[in-house]
């Protein structure tokens, strides 16, 4: 992509740290929403392999729903968008940003705003899921590292409640 | 707020990632305009609304992002089951 | 003893003094006081007046209990709380509490002559009197009796305070740390299960802390607990409230006790899900009714044992006891014990246990067995009690300065009933209790009576020779009811205890009936004659206590209340000085204002500025899916009214969503990229609904489509850039698209490059301009924007906002969904017949647009409307009618749904939705307004450049 153009992202990316947990925005990345009603479709289109259970990552790529995967690294790219075959390829690179939440504290802070059991939550999940209404694809990297996928114009206002929960604990 | 089972996921989940979504099995007539008025009517517009067991459909909008069906008691609000949409009624 | 402070015992630290206010009068307490042990230990008796009749009110119980003495600290800089109760209230150095529901001071309050005028206030009074006039409510009635009828006042400033939240999940939750809640706790102890005990106590043992003789057992227990790693102990946490699937909503206090609340939360919101729960709530006991039973000295027998063994405060120096239950005995040999004199033990039973009787009459307390309190002496404390035996008119006085009630034990199954178990009747505790569980919850101790008190007798009210109408015995003390409204409420026909309750206001006031609801429904069951399992137990409603709504709010409020989206372009927009306007949840430019200007100004200059020259304007917040797979084309010829399957790939075509119902709920241009793929467009307030909509039908209703979308409103930035310089402004940037009218004529798609960044490049216009919406990698957006904004320079380029697109759309005729549409429009009532393919067999909606009532003659349609008066622009919203003079009310047609002045046509223009429009063009309509009435004709919507040829360029 052009390197005249500089790339402008919704939070700054320098680090916040605060006591047991350390907020930072992740590099920028690619990201493939894979959608087919086969997973061997895709598999034999992208010729890789797909995880099978929702929830569950293999490589780059997480298992979503049903039908759909994320595929998201810094660099990857399909070959082929798969024109004519039953399934479905786009790219979403720029939809989101990537927030990652470092330290001990980390998990309790997503608890916050965040649902789910994520005491019980096994590293290497990711699943879609909310934070204080907003949309959010959560997943464990290691016990004490955490990654969150948000839609970029929620991220300003998504970061704003990490830092106010981090600030005020 | 509620725990329910997404049928896809297969867990139980919190009530702020689903969305409700109406009367479960009602289904869009295959050729909408050999319908009466009276006919479509009835698949627009009237529903069960019972007290007590209820099939009705939900989406696990902030999840696997699909639609299911479940039966719920709309006194208790208890879930007696959910299972994944073009399953025959239960 | 100094003043009323045992000279040993409880668990306050005499070595730590603490220094406070009460109503501006200086204290000293010690640590591990309460507000009311340090109070009662110095000799106060007085700590409110009551809701209704302002009567002087004491302490009646040692923690949640209490109904009486509410207490508002303030703790300066907008930290006030009001309606705290004393017994709960941990004093610091420092605080400063006052008093409430009084003026102009506590003792002397004016509004005491309500206590005067008591007879003129029934149950029922309010609505009986206050009726009609109807205007008299409003203006009068209802702002003095909310002046005179006042709790704690609402806090004036912004609350300065952060308050924490958090969801929580466990497989055991402990609700209380009494005894029993210990023991369960200990239990579970050294397991895998995650277990958090909660305790609404600073400290844990509920009852136990006012029993020395547990307290080893408390300290080995308390040690044990502390070090499991499993458990979780939060104390100064109230589980307020039990819902749906044992999830527990608890608040904990964290900074409330402390001198120096420093900068952490005040509070934390924990939202907790266990796969288990056990509520060790314990029991609450009950006052007795009679005569004087709210003079400031009456309190529970439980609560002085609590004052006199856990903070070493003596409640009085010659102490009475008023008894129905063998706890009273107890309590008072309890207090003799430590050294509190006790005045005499009344019982109404005739028999009680021996034993109790032999240890009483061992330590020389006098004892008045089948004998009733009828009346107490004293209006500001206690100064003696008259007792009366119950079988003949025989009694005396008995000098005491308290006098203590031991009416029986009502088990705490507020959460319970939160949760929806069924409770049943026990003849044993006078009270109802835990029956059949509806979620994974069980309860231990007292409330779930399996802890003995000893025995006791149930009655409503002690016997009286008096009069019963005539005196003021009351139930439930916070909102002032007493017997006789009882009485009242069921001779006047309310015979359901829901009913009465209602009428009465008994147990609805901040308390709950706590302490009121069970003798109300003893005294119920006795006017009714019916038993009380028949007429039953009011619902508990959460919360449990009141809750601070800071608590609630927790971190969504100021800018986290709702979340602002905001564009890769709004920084931007900033810097320019935009003024923004929320849109659905997007905030957008509405105009840049040039300094001196206002809105019109604004709005004027950038409209001429796209119509002459080139406007750039931040379309991003549109809604976008992308639609692929073999039968892309099929699926939107379902669902759109207009055909899709013929629409070459590089084409756009403006796309119509109804509903189901034939109604309009979304529009937007959408281009085929190749074969199957899509990149449809929505409005920007319609792109989560329709994608939903979209899914449900492809998911449910055609499952065997082979078609997938991809919400990709994020992933493209859009930058409009519009009016008959756009295109010189692109064309330098972008690569490998012919921008040549010829190659890529208005309403095409093309994918290329601009600026070195990959581009959809639509050729479309919402002005009615040559216009571009330029897609680039959301990134990219600010970058390529400020590119083409430094290159416009030249060609005078200008931003615009919604505002300006608004009234560019509307001198094209081009609707808005939402606003110009409600719900009720379909595409031909909005002049969109068009765009309804004919020869359709069926999309969404298609059915409906033949029901009756939609080819009814004198539908409400979209028009045009020019106001007589060119300079006069109508108010949206505004009311349409045909005939001026009719009388009022007059026959509304419809109203105005936009109206803007268009600085391009010098007048103003407006779109309607008016009865039969499309019938009436030409007519003239009338606009009443406040004081006249403006004229305008009906006319087409179209009003600038009806041949369609400016956005050829």
């Amino acid at each position: 992509m052009a390197d005249a153009l500089l790339r402008c992202e919704p939070v700054p990316a320098a680090p916040a740290a605060y006591s047991g947990v350390t907020i930072t925005l992740a590099p920028p990345m690619r990201r493939w929403s894979l959608r087919a009603k086969s997973r061997q479709a895709l598999e034999t289109h992208l010729g890789l392999s797909l995880p099978r259970k929702i929830g569950e990552t293999l490589g780059d790529i997480a298992c979503l729903g049903p039908d759909e995967w994320l595929w998201r690294a810094v660099d990857v790219e399909p070959k082929e968008t798969g024109a004519g075959l039953p399934l479905s390829v786009v790219d979403v690179s720029e939809r989101s940003v990537g927030i990652i939440l470092e330290g001990h504290a980390a998990r309790a802070m997503l608890n916050a705003g965040c649902p789910l059991d994520l005491e019980r939550f096994a590293v290497g999940r990711m699943t879609r899921t909310i934070y204080e209404g907003v949309e959010i694809i959560l997943s464990r990297e290691s016990e004490t590292r955490w990654s969150v996928d948000v839609w970029r114009s929620f991220a300003e206002h998504l970061l704003l409640s990490f830092t106010t929960v981090a600030r005020n604990r | 707020m509620i725990l329910i089972h997404c049928p896809y996921c297969d867990e139980k989940r919190p009530e702020l990632e689903f969305t409700y979504a109406g009367e479960a099995h009602i289904a869009r007539p295959a050729d909408p305009s050999t319908l009466s008025d009276e006919e479509w009517e009835r698949y627009l517009f009237i529903r069960a609304n019972p007290k007590g067991r209820h099939n009705e459909r939900w989406r696990h909008s902030f999840g696997c992002g699909r639609f299911f069906n479940a039966v719920r008691d709309t006194v208790t609000d208890k879930f007696e089951t959910t299972y994944k949409a073009g399953e025959p009624r239960k | 003893m100094s003043g009323f402070r045992m000279d040993q015992g409880g668990r306050v630290d005499r070595g730590a003094r603490v220094n406070f206010t009460f109503d501006g009068k200086p204290y000293q307490g010690f640590a591990g006081d309460t507000l009311a042990s340090a109070l009662l230990a110095a000799g106060v008796t007085l700590f409110g007046r009551s809701f209704k009749y302002h009567r002087p009110r004491g302490i009646m119980g040692a923690g949640v209990e209490e109904p009486n003495a509410l207490i508002s600290v303030d703790r300066g800089g907008g930290r006030f709380t009001p309606n705290l109760r004393a017994t709960q209230i941990e004093i610091y150095e420092g605080l400063n509490a006052k008093s409430q529901n009084r003026w102009p001071s506590l003792k002397r309050d004016f509004g005491a002559i309500n206590d005067r005028l008591g007879r003129f206030f029934p149950a029922g009074f309010y609505n009986k009197t206050f009726m009609w006039p109807r205007s008299f409510w409003e203006k009068l009635y209802e702002p003095a009796i909310r002046r005179m009828a006042g709790l704690g006042d609402a806090p004036s400033e912004v609350d300065p305070d952060h308050y924490d939240a958090g969801y929580a999940h466990c497989e055991l939750l402990i609700v209380g740390a009494g005894p029993a809640g210990i023991d369960a706790a200990l239990e579970a102890s050294g397991s895998n299960a995650r277990v958090i005990l909660i305790d609404e106590q600073d400290e844990l043992g509920g009852g136990a802390l006012a029993d020395p003789s547990l307290w080893p057992w408390l300290e080995r227990s308390v040690k044990a607990l502390q070090a499991a790693p499993n458990i979780t102990i939060l104390t100064r946490t109230t589980a307020f409230g039990y819902f749906h699937d044992n999830f527990i909503g608890a608040v904990e206090r964290i900074t409330d006790h402390l001198a120096e609340p420093g900068h952490g939360p005040r509070e934390k919101l924990w939202k907790i899900r266990a796969a288990e729960v056990i509520l060790a709530q314990g029991a609450i006991e009950r006052p007795l009714v009679f005569e004087g039973n709210d003079v400031p000295g009456v309190m529970l027998a439980s609560a002085a044992r609590v004052f006199a063994l856990r903070h070493g405060v003596a409640v009085g120096k010659n102490v009475a006891v008023m008894a129905a239950h063998d706890s009273g005995w107890k309590d008072a040999l309890a207090l003799a014990k430590a050294g509190v004199g006790i005045a005499a033990i009344i019982d109404v039973r005739d028999a009680v246990d021996a034993g109790l009787v032999a240890e009483a009459e061992a330590k020389d307390i006098p004892i008045y067995l089948n004998y009733s309190v009828i009346g107490v002496n004293g209006r500001h404390h206690v100064k003696s009690a008259q007792i009366c035996s119950n079988d003949e008119y025989l009694g005396g006085r008995i000098a005491c300065d308290a006098l203590l009630m031991a009416g029986g034990w009502t088990p705490s199954i507020h959460l319970w009933s939160h949760s929806k178990g069924s409770i049943a009747w026990s003849e044993d505790w006078g009270a109802f209790l835990p029956d059949k569980p509806n979620e994974n919850v069980r309860c231990v101790g007292a409330c779930g009576g399996t802890f003995s008190f000893g025995k006791g007798v149930n009655l409503g009210q002690l016997p009286t020779p008096k009069d019963p109408a005539t005196i003021k015995a009351f139930l439930d003390f916070q909102n002032d009811v007493t017997a006789k409204d009882i009485a009242l409420a069921v001779r006047e026909g309310y015979h359901s205890v829901e009913h009465i309750k209602r009428y009465t206001t008994n147990g609805m006031a901040t308390d709950q009936g706590k302490t009121s609801n069970l003798n109300a429904l003893q005294l119920a069951s006795g006017f009714l004659d019916r038993p009380i399992e028949k007429i039953g137990l009011t619902t508990f409603r959460p919360p449990y206590t009141p809750q601070s709504f800071g608590a609630f709010a927790g971190h969504a409020k100021d800018a986290l209340f709702i979340a602002t989206r905001k564009s890769p372009i709004d920084s931007w927009a900033g810097e320019q000085g935009a003024v923004y306007e929320p849109v659905a949840q997007w905030r957008r430019a509405r105009y840049f204002p040039r300094s001196g200007e206002d809105m019109h100004a604004a709005v004027n200059r950038e409209c001429l500025a796209v119509r002459n020259g080139v406007g750039i304007f931040d379309a991003s917040t549109l809604g976008k899916i992308e639609v692929v797979g073999p039968d892309a084309a099929e699926f939107l010829n379902r669902m759109y009214t207009n055909p899709w399957k013929q629409l070459e790939p590089g084409r756009c075509r403006y796309g119509l969503l109804l509903r189901e119902d034939g109604f309009i709920t979304d529009d937007g241009v959408s281009a085929r990229l190749a074969p199957d793929r899509f990149h449809l467009t929505t409005t920007t307030g319609g792109a989560a609904r329709v994608l939903n909509m979209m899914e449900d039908y492809l998911q449910t209703e055609w499952p065997d489509l082979n078609v997938w979308l991809t919400s990709i409103t994020e992933q493209w930035a859009v930058i409009a850039l519009q009016g008959p310089k756009a295109r010189d402004v692109i064309a330098p940037f972008v690569e490998g698209i012919d921008l040549s009218p010829e190659a890529f004529p208005h309403m095409a798609v093309r994918e290329g490059m601009i600026c070195g960044v990959p581009t959809r490049l639509f050729r479309v216009s919402f002005t009615g301009e040559l216009g571009y919406e330029i897609n680039v990698p959301a990134a990219y957006g600010r970058a390529v924007w400020e590119v083409l904004w430094d290159a416009g320079e030249a060609h005078g380029i200008t931003p615009y906002g919604t505002e300006t697109m608004h009234v560019l759309r509307a001198e094209k005729g081009f609707i808005i969904v939402g606003q110009d549409t409600d719900g009720t429009l379909t595409p031909y009532d909005a002049g969109l017949a068009w765009a309804v393919g004919k020869k359709k067999a069926d999309f969404v909606g298609k059915r409906s647009l033949a029901r009756p009532d939609i080819v009814a003659e004198g539908r409400k349609q979209l028009v045009g409307l020019l106001t007589d008066d060119p300079n006069e622009v109508l108010e949206e919203g505004a009311q349409i009618v045909a005939d001026p003079n009719q009388p009022v009310p007059m026959t509304m047609l419809g109203h105005v749904t936009s109206s803007y002045w268009s600085a391009t046509l010098g007048r103003s223009i407006a779109i309607a939705m008016v009865a039969g429009g499309q019938g009436r063009m030409g007519e003239t309509l009338h606009i009443p307004m406040p004081g006249r009435t403006i004229a305008a004709k009906v006319t087409a919507m179209v009003f600038y450049d009806a041949e369609g040829v400016r956005v050829n360029g």
